[in-house]
């Protein structure tokens, strides 16, 4: 058998594989030298950011790896929306590299305090290589067309994240990792159990949308083929934190590194978004009927509550990372929001508002990161506190603006126009298909978020002691240039993401 | 090109002077903001005399674009906001309000300015909503920052009950927009006219019903009003005025852009409940008005009952009703903001404005400030030869001959909204006496300032002066010569109504 390659297409997920291996290798080679470490990550994800953001700007489709006829199914291929979503992931990855190797940049002699990746077992570049595998398997799952891509591939997106939540090596990031490894576990198995209910209802190894049609012809294997979307809806559900399985996401946001929250937070979120949308892509072809409704009101449920409990719990948090733990869970839901619509239209507008969520939530993580530094590994509990923020405005004003600024457009106002917009394509689908009921809980739903990022809001603008003088974390502050760059550019221009 | 830049002055400078004005000096800032409001009146005056207009692809994903354009039916209330932002700019010359730097203010105020010439001038509806939600966090900002110094706690619950209520209602309003975009596969607004109105009756009732319920809370429409009393007493006089003449007419605008002219059967059909509304608002006003003792909050209730005439001339349905609501609508921005700058002054001159204590009379401590209440007081009474004459008699007159409603309600209405004017009598009336006249059997001193003890000037001065020349002109001006308004809306008056 022949396979075709197009190595151009790959290149996404290639290029952060290659930089995994080359920053392990250069570790073990010139251990000292950060900078090497540094830029030979940066340069991989930079090639790969190209690449996937020159296909989404030339609007192209790529397929790869595919096979001879008769078979004819490529087991990779990206249209312009995913790769927006690969484009996304590199460049949240390659803020985190930057916080984690940047921030330990010291001039030769000026002393420090502690700094994160200081606890790390294994150093930096350990870390940055587990990211960079972390990123392969986003962008992998995004494109993966087969049932044993998307599997492998979405679990290489998760397994490296334990290992970077454990490497904290406190005791309550231990606690931390296990809780996510114990939902992995829990998660991988439903994957697997239904990616094995899909072979079976539909025969076919890939996601096609031609065997799904076959399925849905036989009351039989429509049967189980519902079964076994629901249950990799739990399973994704899981990576996505979406009510009901979300419990890990709070403690383990908590407990890891802020850099690490991040990738959790964006790569994972985008792994997750991209393998659900491959499941629900598949049921284009398909005609309305009491099967696909079970499906439909199962996306709608988790959204819904997602939404709604994600954003109240939110309401009531005082630690800036849990705050935004529970408004992650309430932002899953809007993500699912349009997927309920199973059309083309819903699929691109989940991927359009991730995209947007990604952007505001980084900038909000790394201005977290700055204000309070990193949290040495016995700190207490409660060492973190929205209070900190208080009067942020004022004394860095540029550290104030962009926080409100990604506030605002996770809230959904403007100046976040980008949030805004993402609101707007997230219900469009919803209000088309003509679900009343449903966008009208969603306006409870943004009204409540709208209340938890606000009171957020009014203390960074009240009066405060966030004045003290910030630490030198020069990676961070290269990784908030850049991130705060892309969310004012895409507030002004929105049709960066939403094509 | 023009009237984009008449739009985007405001909002860019506004945004520097939030962004990075902190350090700038009181005057500076001052002469910055008023030359801001300056250029884009001028540019504005010259986007009107060339019948500019602009159009490009903002998001092509929603189809929505950056639409700009003027016409008979927003130019009144272009003129108005240009004009209200420069006098508010004024205002501040002679008292900017405590609470934060200047820049932040009048940044605030410039923002607020801006959003609401874009929410005026956007011609494609999707635009209309995101304009519309622009306005938010700045007004949102002056209340919870620059309000009342003397309660914090009613200060930021008012703040963040304008923001829920107000969001809430918007989002609905979205719902609506979206499913009307939907429907009729355009959100250009000069293409719903004609797309909207072949609608289906069923899909234009539940697009009007979703519209209309949205809207109602900015208007505000009685029951949907509780937010503005509060935000009312708490904003600054600069805010109260801005709440009064910009932001309640951006949602009488939005009637009558959306829901009448673009589905005018559905809306129709709701507009009995709306005209019953209206009158239950004038009613409860005008009764809330005549025991009131916080002289801010007066005013508030009065404003929704004027509104309420604005409201039950929209639900009419006539040409003369329409004339009448847009002519009402541009009244009561005067007489309200030339109300709260009296008002709002003698507040912060006094701390406080309660009827339950003895007030010094104005006609004997500062009569030119007390000639201006007077008139102020005679004009939201209705007497003729003043603005809001016009707009209250043709209402009544709209409802008692419309055509619509079960059997005689909307001339029972009609009989309602006379009566709620003769409250209007007896509440200006009240007012007068105990502010102008003066209650108390010995004649009281103005309350001294807690800070210098001495007593307090309460003749007007400076800046402040000004504007109220220049309200107390337009007052009369428009009572002698409502053509000056109607001129310019009827055309397109009858372009709306002619389907």
């Amino acid at each position: 058998m022949r396979v075709e390659f197009d190595w151009y297409a790959l290149v996404p997920v290639l290029a952060p594989a290659i930089g995994a291996l080359l920053v392990l290798l250069l570790d073990a080679l010139m251990p000292r030298a950060r900078a090497v470490h540094l830029g030979a990550a940066l340069v991989t994800l930079g090639a790969g950011a190209a690449a996937a953001g020159h296909s989404a700007w030339t609007r192209a489709e790529q397929y790869s790896l595919c096979l001879e006829a008769p078979d004819g199914a490529c087991l990779y291929g990206t249209t312009p929306m995913s790769s927006v979503l690969q484009a996304a992931a590199l460049v949240a990855a390659a803020v985190v590299v930057l916080m984690l190797i940047g921030d330990r940049w010291r001039r030769p002699g000026s002393g420090g305090g502690a700094v994160a990746g200081d606890e790390l077992v294994g150093g930096p570049a350990v870390a940055a290589a587990l990211v960079l595998a972390a990123t392969t398997g986003a962008t992998g799952v995004v494109g993966a067309q087969d049932l044993g891509t998307w599997l492998v591939t979405l679990e290489l997106a998760t397994l490296p994240m334990i290992a970077l939540v454990a490497l904290s090596a406190s005791r309550r990031s231990v606690h931390g990792a296990l809780t996510l490894l114990v939902t992995s576990v829990l998660s991988f198995a439903l994957l697997a159990l239904g990616v094995a209910l899909w072979l079976v209802a539909t025969g076919a190894s890939t996601f096609a949308s031609s065997g799904v049609r076959d399925a849905w012809a036989s009351d039989d294997h429509r049967l189980v083929l519902v079964t076994a979307v629901l249950v990799l809806l739990a399973g994704v559900g899981f990576k996505l934190s979406l009510i009901p399985f979300h419990a890990w996401t709070p403690v383990t946001y908590a407990s890891a590194a802020v850099p690490i929250t991040l990738a959790l937070a964006t790569i994972s979120k985008i792994a997750g978004l991209g393998a659900l949308i491959t499941v629900v892509r598949a049921f284009s072809s398909v005609t309305q009927d009491r099967g696909l409704s079970v499906v439909i009101v199962a996306l709608c449920t988790v959204a819904l509550v997602s939404m709604l409990v994600g954003a109240v719990i939110a309401l009531r948090q005082v630690d800036p990372v849990r705050l935004l733990a529970w408004s992650a869970i309430g932002q899953a839901g809007w993500v699912v929001l349009p997927l309920a619509a199973v059309s083309a239209a819903g699929v691109e507008a989940a991927a359009g508002y991730l995209t947007a969520y990604v952007i505001a939530t980084t900038v909000a993580f790394v201005v977290v990161h700055l204000v309070h530094g990193p949290v040495p590994a016995g700190a207490p509990e409660r060492s973190r506190q929205l209070l900190h923020t208080g009067g942020l405005a004022r004394h860095h004003g540029w550290l104030g603006g962009l926080l409100i600024l990604a506030l605002a457009s996770l809230a959904g106002l403007p100046p976040g126009v980008v949030g805004l917009v993402a609101k707007i394509v997230a219900l469009q689908p919803v209000v088309a298909a003509g679900w009343w009921p449903v966008a009208v809980i969603a306006v409870v739903g943004a009204v409540l978020g709208v209340a938890v990022y606000v009171r957020w809001i009014a203390i960074i603008l009240g009066a405060g002691r966030s004045g003290q003088p910030l630490q030198r974390l020069v990676g961070s502050r290269t990784a908030l240039v850049l991130a705060g760059t892309a969310l004012v550019v895409t507030s002004v221009v929105p049709a960066l993401v939403f094509r | 090109m023009i009237l984009l830049a008449a739009i985007t002055l405001p909002l860019i400078v506004g945004s520097w002077l939030l962004a990075a004005g902190r350090p700038l000096g009181r005057r500076p800032v001052l002469d910055i903001a008023l030359l801001t409001a300056l250029g884009s009146a001028a540019l504005l005056g010259a986007a009107v005399a060339t019948g500019d207009s602009f159009e490009r692809i903002w998001v092509p994903r929603l189809g929505l674009s950056l639409a700009l354009g003027v016409d008979g039916i927003s130019l009144p209330l272009l003129v108005l906001t240009s004009a209200i932002g420069i006098l508010v700019v004024l205002l501040a010359r002679s008292h900017t309000p405590q609470g934060g730097a200047p820049a932040i203010y009048l940044g605030a105020v410039l923002v607020t300015i801006g959003g609401a010439l874009a929410t005026f001038a956007a011609r494609d509806a999707i635009l209309f909503f995101i304009a519309f939600e622009l306005v938010l966090i700045p007004v949102w900002l002056l209340i919870h920052r620059f309000g009342d110094p003397h309660d914090e706690a009613a200060r930021r619950d008012a703040g963040l009950r304008f923001i829920l209520f107000t969001v809430s209602g918007s989002v609905l309003m979205l719902i609506g927009i979206l499913a009307l975009v939907a429907a009729a596969g355009t959100s250009r607004l000069d293409d719903l006219v004609t797309a909207g109105a072949a609608l289906p009756l069923g899909t234009q009732t539940v697009v009007a019903a979703l519209l209309v319920t949205g809207l109602a809370v900015k208007v505000p429409v009685f029951p949907l009003h509780t937010w503005l009393p509060a935000a009312h007493t708490s904003a600054p006089t600069g805010g109260s005025v801005i709440l009064a003449a910009i932001l309640l007419k951006m949602g009488t605008y939005g009637l009558v852009r959306l829901p009448l002219a673009s589905v005018p059967d559905g809306f129709a059909r709701i507009a009995p409940l709306l005209a019953v509304l209206a009158i239950t608002g004038i009613i409860w006003g005008g009764l809330v008005c005549l025991v009131e003792m916080e002289a801010k909050r007066l005013i508030a209730y009065s404003s929704i009952a004027h509104m309420g005439f604005v409201t039950l001339a929209l639900a009419s349905g006539t040409e003369v009703g329409l004339q009448a609501a847009l002519i009402g609508n541009i009244a009561h921005g005067v007489i309200s903001a030339l109300l709260f700058v009296v008002i709002g002054g003698l507040k912060e001159r006094w701390g406080a404005v309660r009827f339950d204590q003895p007030l010094p009379a104005l006609r004997e401590h500062a009569p030119r400030l007390g000639f201006v209440l007077i008139l102020g007081l005679a004009a939201a009474l209705g007497l003729p030869g003043l603005a809001a004459f016009w707009g209250e008699i043709m209402a009544i007159y709209a409802a008692w001959v419309s055509p619509r409603g079960p059997g005689l309600l909307l001339r029972v209405c009609a009989a309602v909204a006379a009566l709620g004017a003769v409250l209007a009598a007896a509440y200006t009336l009240r007012v007068a006496r105990l502010l102008w006249v003066g209650e108390a059997p010995e004649p009281v001193d103005p309350p001294a300032s807690a800070e210098d003890g001495a007593a307090v000037v309460t003749e007007t001065s400076g800046s402040e002066r000004l504007v109220l020349a220049a309200l107390v002109l337009a007052i009369v001006a428009i009572g002698l010569m409502p053509h000056i308004v109607w001129s310019v809306t009827a055309e397109d008056v009858r372009v709306v109504l002619s389907r």
